[in-house]
């Protein structure tokens, strides 16, 4: 267990302890009278019919998918966007008149190319633009 | 391990104290928007003294304790005591990461409190902790479909159903946001992106469309009105939680609280410069007591750092109560059509606008590029709000079919 986790968990094991006490409380204190009609799922007074558990929209189904593609491919870009300027610094830290003797120093210093590689993320955005329009025009937005 | 211990009991207090006031709060400026005197009535027990109703949550709180903790025998019962638990451990627990001011002195009067600078989170140096928010807040989405499931009514299934559709729709606009906020500052840590901003200037300044993006999705995730479709009372009763009473309906609506608390933290800390204040506050991350050696000068700034961020906390949390009574609730079709036909692709733009700017400044290395991109920044938000606003009619959603005449029309 790493030192940087540990008050994380303990908070999780806190936070736990504290809804359990309160749930704990309201049980020790409060009265138990129950009845027919509080048994009943409420309804605004009218008695139910069917089970609640029906079927339901199918745009839900697509609003869910949509979802899980858009920010699956956001979390993508997030490793780049945490290490970007750290690149960019290593790059500045060359005289930006000698531009291209920068950029080479750079490329070997982290074998990476910032340029190359913010190119290549502008393509995976225009991607998933396409596919953004893609969508829209299937009309799963539609609602 | 002590002090995360006296860290953690201070920031629950303090989180389920400052839930609880809150909600006063709130009520008193429902009145007083609404031109009523709301809650003033409750003081000391036994006395007199009113003191501006401030005995209210206090009250409030026992008379839960006291409720009845019932559950109804039509509900799956383990998922339906779970529900709560959930939603609630995962509100708290994601406080973990967030910041509340900047550094405390490790020293008062020469004795020694730690090794080293107290840092005000209760777990410091963590550093994928924009990771760990987005996750944790995105474990409400459990709670409420949980809670709305196991409750099995029909209103709760609805709600559950639609506020799931709901926080689901707006976590991409809200990634999104907290994207360009990570970019600009190179770091997940929330305490490191603070430390950014003090130094290149607030993130809402270089990022308004980021900004603007973030905190409609924020305000959406909160479940606030104009965005309060799980518990629209007028349609669904209670929504998700209208089989709950007693403690169970507590945690949920504590719950709620802390998901505005969040909200208002993170917009502070990830666009709002979070302890920073020009002039007031010192601009490097770690306490100079403003040039004066001493202690007591690095404990003056140490609380003034802390206060200036609850400070801008606060305001954006009554920010959120004035927008409550002043927008009307969305319908659900134009809820989902902002969050995907205009949040997302806003989102988009100011992603790329931000990356090539940023880009740019760091190839180039020109210093005066930097207000260039401030003020492309800002053309590009105004140009942004009148693109919305001339495209209105796309984003409209017209009937899927034209309407059928009746049959008695046609017999006519």
């Amino acid at each position: 267990m790493s030192s940087v986790l540990l008050p994380t968990l303990l908070l999780v094991i806190a936070a736990t302890l504290l809804t359990l006490g309160m749930l704990a409380a309201g049980m020790l204190f409060g009265p138990r009278r129950t009845s027919a009609v509080k048994e009943m799922p409420y309804e605004s007074g009218m008695d139910p019919i069917h089970d609640a558990r029906r079927r339901f929209d199918v745009r839900f189904h697509l609003v869910a998918i949509a979802f899980l593609v858009f920010d699956v491919e956001l979390l993508f870009l997030y490793p780049w966007a945490v290490a970007n300027r750290t690149w960019l610094a290593w790059l500045n830290q060359a005289n930006h008149t000698e531009h291209l003797t920068a950029m080479a120093e750079a490329t070997q210093a982290v074998h990476v190319n910032p340029t190359l590689v913010f190119a290549e993320i502008m393509v995976f955005i225009g991607i998933l633009a396409v596919g953004y329009a893609y969508a829209w025009r299937k009309g799963i937005f539609r609602w | 391990m002590l002090l995360a211990l006296i860290k953690i009991a201070i920031l629950l207090g303090g989180l389920m104290t400052a839930a609880a006031y809150f909600v006063l709060l709130e009520r008193r400026m429902a009145a007083w928007i609404q031109d009523r005197i709301g809650p003033n009535r409750v003081g000391i027990p036994l006395t007199n003294i009113r003191i501006f109703g401030l005995g209210q949550p206090l009250a409030d709180g026992l008379k839960f304790i006291l409720k009845e903790e019932f559950t109804p025998s039509h509900v799956d019962r383990a998922l339906f005591v779970a529900a709560p638990i959930v939603i609630l451990v995962a509100a708290l627990s994601l406080f973990a990461v967030i910041p509340v001011g900047s550094f405390l002195p490790s020293k008062v009067a020469g004795h020694p409190l730690s090794d080293g600078p107290i840092e005000m989170t209760v777990a410091p140096g963590v550093d994928a902790a924009l990771i760990y928010v987005f996750a944790l807040s995105s474990i409400a989405v459990y709670g409420v479909i949980l809670g709305g499931w196991a409750s099995n009514n029909k209103y709760s299934f609805l709600g559950g159903l639609r506020s799931s559709a709901q926080l689901v729709a707006y976590e991409v606009p809200m990634g999104l946001g907290i994207l360009g906020a990570v970019l600009a500052a190179g770091s997940l840590n929330l305490s490191e992106i603070i430390a950014a901003q003090a130094d290149r200037g607030w993130f809402a300044l270089l990022q308004p469309l980021g900004f603007v993006v973030f905190s409609v999705a924020a305000f959406a995730e909160a479940a606030r009105l104009p965005f309060d479709l799980p518990e629209c009372e007028q349609e669904l009763v209670g929504g998700y939680h209208t089989e709950y009473s007693g403690m169970k309906l507590l945690l949920f609506l504590v719950a709620e609280f802390l998901h505005m608390i969040t909200a208002a933290f993170l917009m502070v800390i990830l666009f709002l410069g979070g302890w920073h204040f020009p002039g007031l506050t010192g601009s490097s991350m770690a306490l100079d007591g403003w040039g004066h050696p001493g202690e007591l000068w690095l404990w003056g700034q140490a609380l003034v750092r802390a206060g200036v961020l609850l400070g801008k906390v606060f305001c954006i949390i009554v920010f959120f109560m004035l927008v409550r009574w002043t927008w009307p609730r969305f319908r659900y079709d134009q809820l989902m059509s902002l969050a995907w036909k205009v949040m997302l692709p806003l989102g988009l733009i100011n992603f790329v606008v931000s990356a090539c700017l940023e880009q740019l400044q760091g190839t180039l290395g020109y210093a005066w590029l930097r207000w260039v991109a401030i003020a492309l920044a800002w053309i590009v938000l105004f140009g942004a709000w009148i693109g919305v606003s001339l495209l209105g009619s796309v984003t409209e959603n017209r009937p899927r079919r034209p309407a059928q005449p009746l049959e008695s029309d046609l017999r006519a």
